[in-house]
């Protein structure tokens, strides 16, 4: 080694290697920056040429939407004088009771706002943790609400019927609540607090049967508390707006579904004529425009009844929405059905299961929570078709919208209602899309 | 009004005038004539749609690729904006708030004086082909029939040998200079009618009226933000190992582009694409909404409403439509089922 050393000593001359380039920063705002944006030149370049094309376009927009905009005025002209090249909102707010209510007369609105607010309170729960049978409630609110909402929409002189039912989906979430802050007070619901003393009559089902009494008294007393409350009525040409396109598209939300699974299932059943006739349906339905659907069912309806009953337009467009968002799901919900493997179908048939339990317990349950962000993708644009009611004269919020620049005072203010309904519905949307992505993400990482 | 079910109505007079079309049609002709504007006006502007569109689609969805922040949030916030704002309004905003603010024809806007654009739609100049011009198309036809079959043979030949035979470019040269030589020995017989301004309007050219242009803008933009999404989605399916595997045999990203990207991508892509084309040839019956004379707008409105054949007329157009989603499928169908990966 030494030696070696020696020998070589004239060699191993110390030559230091040239400097390495300084580290280019990949971390804060300044590397971000040098990663992201001004990479080398050609990025660089690209991106001060995007960031003047957006400014050229960003500048004229913010000035006619904010800058000059007029915010309070009385007519078209006095908005024209004021600032002639800035967006007139003031045409909006007097209008902005009708974007909402359509006709609905201003005294009777509280009824559409109660019932959205019940609405809602039905939702609620569905979000808390330490509620129980979520899906029980949900289906309840699905199959009693539409009742009690059309009971306070409608009004008049409705049947002993539909007036119990509406008091019944009252008590339904009456029970609902009182059960909830019991369970978030001391744990234990309702039924349970009756339960000794309903075993005296049934062993099995006390909790059922103390639910149902509770239920049923609470039914009895709203009923009787509000007879005497005569609701004016509000025939349906009246409804419109927000209000119209929120009933349209949330009972074909509501109705969508079971069509769908209805159908898909039948799609895939080993009943020739079922079979069949599912698959012509969801084919027809699927290979024509929405438009016709309705023109179909505004259309020829009418001619399968008979004359002296008159059906009005806007059960007829729902009847057409329900069938046409029906078919559609139908085929996301194939799209579930066919994930799942065929394992659990031989499972469930080797536990002895039927057909109907399969499918309501094992199969449809897994099929839907796959499909899930399908299903609320396929609800936006069910909620983005709905203004097509506007073409057969529907006064949903695109007509209204509409409908401003023949006011006599806001004459040819045609821009700024179509830009403001265009806000509402990137934000609904928009919002609903975003959670969706939330909630695949999730149900990802659970699986 | 009770009315016996049949077609009858068909060969009668129709008696209305169509705003626009693109096969001749006169208030004299019939019902069936009505019907058959009504197809070719829808089939024109969603041809016209799905090919604008699904470029554009194809440009956002790489720009929202771009590895430069700027620009891949522009297509970001692009595509969000146009998906999440009903298609209905949007054609409405672009009927109303731009074609029908542009200045009349005598103050209208012009590309080259060839090109014009004003309230009453967009003018552009028409071919005349003279009675020579067959001689051309005959001549196109054999040409690509034939650079067709060569190209085919060139593909069995290196499938053999393994050697690359160049095919297309050579053909492609050799079929447009016969094309030309032949066109320019029977005299040029094709000329331009550009339009020009007379009185009121413009004479001369076709035109497009502002309905069908709104409707064409505002659905190639509304469905090319959805097919730049779908792209997007294509393009990232591409398992990352891929584009590795690509670069460590030292293909050029030119070459990674043409032989790795695209035909995995396409397979991802076109499944999803053939649906949306086959939406957009039902969308097309939005344009009803501003009056442009589709199948819808002069079927079911016009004819039904002086008819009364409300069950016949609606099924004619759900026919129409059905059959012309049934074919497009099949034909695609018949070629995803080719493009797509051949296991075993």
């Amino acid at each position: 080694m030494d030696n070696q050393q020696k020998k070589h000593g004239a060699l191993l001359k110390f030559v230091p290697r040239p400097d390495r380039p300084p580290i280019t920063i990949t971390y804060g705002p300044v590397g971000w920056l040098k990663k992201n944006l001004f990479g080398n030149l050609w990025n660089s370049l690209l991106t001060i040429t995007v960031f003047f094309l957006l400014f050229l376009l960003l500048k004229p927009f913010l000035e006619w939407t904010l800058f000059k905009a007029v915010w309070s005025a009385s007519t078209r002209r006095e908005c024209l004088s004021i600032s002639p090249d800035g967006a007139c909102w003031a045409g909006i707010f007097p209008w902005v009771n009708n974007l909402l209510y359509g006709l609905y007369p201003d005294a009777l609105q509280w009824r559409v706002n109660l019932a959205f607010a019940i609405g809602l309170l039905w939702f609620v729960p569905l979000a808390l943790k330490k509620v129980q049978q979520k899906i029980l409630f949900a289906l309840m609110g699905v199959m009693l609400f539409p009742f009690l909402a059309n009971y306070l929409f409608l009004g008049g002189d409705r049947s002993s019927v539909h007036y119990i039912v509406a008091c019944s989906a009252l008590a339904y979430l009456l029970t609902l609540y009182i059960n909830i802050i019991l369970t978030y007070l001391n744990g234990k619901r309702l039924e349970q607090h009756l339960e000794t003393f309903m075993e005296r009559f049934s062993k099995k089902r006390a909790a059922l049967l103390g639910h149902s009494t509770i239920w049923f008294f609470l039914t009895v007393v709203i009923a009787y508390v509000f007879k005497d409350q005569a609701l004016e009525h509000v025939g349906v040409d009246a409804w419109g707006g927000l209000f119209l396109t929120l009933i349209i598209s949330g009972v074909s939300i509501v109705m969508a579904l079971p069509i769908g699974i209805i159908l898909a299932l039948g799609r895939r059943s080993e009943m020739p004529i079922i079979k069949w006739f599912s698959i012509s349906t969801i084919e027809v339905v699927r290979s024509v425009p929405m438009i016709t659907v309705l023109f179909m069912s505004v259309t020829m309806l009418p001619l399968f009844f008979p004359n002296t009953m008159e059906l009005n337009k806007l059960v007829q467009v729902l009847v057409a929405v329900c069938l046409f968002a029906g078919a559609y799901m139908a085929e996301t919900v194939r799209g579930g059905l066919q994930a799942i493997s065929r394992g659990q179908y031989d499972a469930a048939k080797s536990l002895g299961l039927g057909y109907w339990r399969t499918m309501i317990f094992i199969i449809l349950p897994q099929a839907l929570r796959i499909m899930i962000p399908n299903i609320v993708t396929s609800f936006i644009s069910l909620f983005k078709d709905t203004t097509l009611v506007s073409i057969i004269g529907l006064f949903d919020i695109m007509l209204m919208a509409r409908n401003i620049s023949i006011d006599k005072n806001w004459l040819g203010l045609h821009t700024e209602p179509l830009v403001a309904i265009s806000v509402l519905f990137f934000v609904f949307c928009y919002s609903m899309s975003e959670y969706s992505q939330r909630l695949e993400k999730k149900l990802n990482t659970n699986r | 009004m009770e009315l016996p079910f049949g077609f009858d109505f068909i060969s009668s007079t129709a008696g209305f005038d169509i705003g626009w079309s693109i096969i001749p049609y006169e208030p004299t002709m019939s019902y069936g004539r009505v019907y058959l504007v009504g197809i070719f006006n829808t089939l024109i502007l969603s041809a016209l749609i799905i090919l604008f569109a699904t470029i554009s689609g194809f440009v956002v969805g790489i720009i929202r690729l771009s590895r430069n922040f700027l620009l891949s949030q522009c297509a970001r916030w692009y595509v969000e904006f146009i998906r999440n704002i009903p298609l209905l309004i949007q054609i409405i905003f672009w009927f109303i708030v731009v074609f029908s603010t542009l200045p009349p024809p005598k103050e209208s806007y012009h590309l080259l004086d060839i090109f014009f654009l004003n309230n009453r739609g967009f003018y552009f100049p028409s071919p005349v082909f003279e009675s020579n011009a067959s001689w051309t198309l005959i001549t196109t036809l054999i040409a690509g029939i034939g650079s067709f079959i060569l190209i085919k043979k060139s593909r069995a030949y290196r499938k053999l040998s393994g050697n690359r035979l160049a095919a297309l470019y050579p053909t492609l040269l050799a079929l447009l200079s016969v094309i030309i030589i032949v066109f320019i020995a029977t005299g040029t017989p094709l000329h331009w009618k550009i339009p020009t301004l007379q009185g009121f309007n413009f004479q001369d050219g076709y035109f497009f009226p502002t309905a069908f242009a709104a409707a064409f803008v505002s659905m190639t933009i509304y469905r090319s933000a959805t097919i730049g999404e779908m792209v997007r989605a294509g393009i990232q399916s591409i398992d990352r190992g891929q584009l590795e595997a690509a670069a460590a045999i030292g293909f050029s990203p030119f070459k990674t582009l043409r032989l790795i990207i695209v035909p995995q991508a396409a397979r991802a892509i076109l499944p999803p694409l053939i649906n949306i084309w086959l939406t957009i040839l039902k969308e097309s019956s939005l344009a009803v909404a501003i009056g442009f004379p589709e199948l819808v707008s002069v079927f079911i409105q016009t004819s039904l409403n002086q008819t009364g054949r409300a069950i016949e007329i609606v099924m004619m157009v759900m026919f129409f439509y059905m059959c012309t989603s049934l074919l497009i499928s099949f034909v695609m169908n018949r070629y995803n089922k080719r493009i797509q990966m051949q296991e075993g």
